[in-house]
């Protein structure tokens, strides 16, 4: 049976370890921090404002070094020459963003030589009053469009996986945005991993409970430890959410 | 010696970290002559189906791979690198595999009714055969999968394991010296570095 992932979120602005909070770097931590065992898979995101920095590619040296776990990289892939670089240092998946759904080539052709396994599309979601709209570009630019919409038609030109954001709750520790996560997993039948709000071991189960949820990504520090992870399995496990020892 | 294979577009840097973990002294084999004193490969897969049997066939390892297999040379194939070892694969259309192992791969989407695809996650292995991949692991032990195309149409006396993804998927199949996994080990911690180690102490 698949086994519901807890997926680390790390963020990196400049190569510095930073937690973020309404898509801002908040607080700095040291990667000595991470468990490596315990965590079922890793995802690296580079927020700086110049991607592709020595500084950030040390980093993902050093996790492919030293992680046996899945390893997904992510920040400012637009085009072939970018993805390759991160799959040639050993990303398993790479995350990019969903204002590709307007470069379907590029997404088509990433596919085309990874396959579509390979691929995670990042869904940064912002509320409005009734309704969410796509935010693209760390949070600065608003493209107008329901998350619905765009996680279809990211879904059929062809992605592996939906990382759904809701920026409001970054860095909240309020719970994800269950709303959001049920109304766009119930649109396209592929894994949905969420990100934004985890505060407790009850925000994991409550979003598990929603069927489809694949994944549920914790981004703060005190998530990362290896008695804390082993403590939200346990919680997980107690509550039967069939979760990797 | 072992060899491990780069085509360009495999994850072989998360093996080079694997093998390095478990101590093993091995050579990276990019084009058919790199092959030369290779008593064991190693074919490691993040691709799909159709660029990666092209690759291997530009630079001949296709015929280095069928040529080892009737050597008894043991093989160890990943994911992609496992499904190219068959007959046929419908990803992206229709590619021949090697055809070394019979068997087709075809779509998750139509294993089961509102299945999600891809197949991404740690599942467990139930072992039918014993092998000695699996030695000092434990039965239903998870391993890491990331993959849209299942293996149909096999021989069952080929199959080793298999894990459970709405229907039974066979995960892991033995032709002779020939192993193939469709999951990840050098992404499955513990349990995937021992399965390695297994592969080069013991097959």
């Amino acid at each position: 049976m698949l086994k519901k992932r807890i997926i680390t979120v790390l963020t990196f602005l400049d190569g510095t370890l930073f937690r973020t909070k309404n898509f801002k770097a908040d607080y700095r931590y040291t990667k000595n921090f991470i468990d490596l065992v315990k965590v079922d898979e890793i995802v690296l995101i580079d927020i700086s404002e110049n991607k592709f920095q020595k500084s950030f590619l040390d980093i993902v040296d050093y996790y492919v070094k030293n992680c046996f776990v899945p390893l997904s990289i992510g920040g400012g892939i637009s085009d072939m020459d970018k993805a390759n670089l991160f799959f040639d240092k050993g990303a398993d998946k790479i995350v990019v963003s969903s204002i590709l759904y307007k470069n379907q080539k590029l997404l088509e052709r990433i596919s085309k030589k990874y396959g579509r396994q390979s691929i995670i599309v990042g869904l940064d979601c912002k509320k409005k009053i009734n309704d969410y709209s796509v935010i693209c570009k760390s949070g600065t630019s608003n493209i107008n469009k329901s998350p619905i919409e765009i996680a279809k038609k990211i879904y059929n030109i062809g992605c592996g996986e939906i990382l759904i954001n809701n920026i409001d709750n970054d860095g909240s520790l309020l719970g994800y945005d269950l709303e959001l996560i049920k109304k766009i997993s119930s649109n396209v039948n592929c894994p949905i991993i969420a990100l934004g709000g985890a505060g407790n071991w009850q925000h994991l189960l409550d979003l598990f409970n929603i069927s489809n949820i694949s994944g549920a990504c914790t981004q703060n520090i005190f998530h990362f430890t290896d008695e804390s992870i082993n403590s939200a399995k346990k919680f997980l496990q107690s509550h039967k959410i069939a979760i990797r020892e | 010696m072992i060899g491990l294979v780069n085509i360009g577009i495999g994850n072989y840097n998360s093996l080079i970290s694997a093998l390095k973990k478990i101590n093993v002294t091995f050579k990276i084999c990019e084009v058919a002559n790199d092959f030369e004193n290779v008593d064991k490969i190693i074919i490691p897969g993040v691709g799909a189906f159709g660029e990666f049997i092209e690759k291997l066939k530009t630079r001949k390892i296709d015929k280095v791979i069928k040529d080892s297999f009737a050597k008894n040379i043991p093989i160890l194939g990943i994911c992609v690198g496992m499904q190219i070892m068959f007959s046929k694969s419908y990803e992206q259309g229709n590619h021949n595999g090697l055809d070394i192992i019979s068997g087709n791969f075809r779509s998750l989407n139509t294993l089961t009714k509102d299945i999600i695809v891809p197949h991404v996650g740690w599942n467990d292995c139930k072992i039918l055969k014993k092998t000695e991949l699996f030695y000092g692991i434990k039965n239903y032990s998870d391993f890491y999968f990331n993959h849209s195309y299942f293996l149909d149409k096999f021989e069952n006396q080929d199959l080793i394991a298999s894990t459970n993804y709405g229907k039974k998927i066979p995960s892991i199949l033995q032709k002779k010296k020939l192993y193939t996994v469709q999951f990840h080990p050098e992404k499955s911690q513990v349990n995937g570095l021992k399965l390695l180690k297994n592969f080069i102490e013991r097959c």
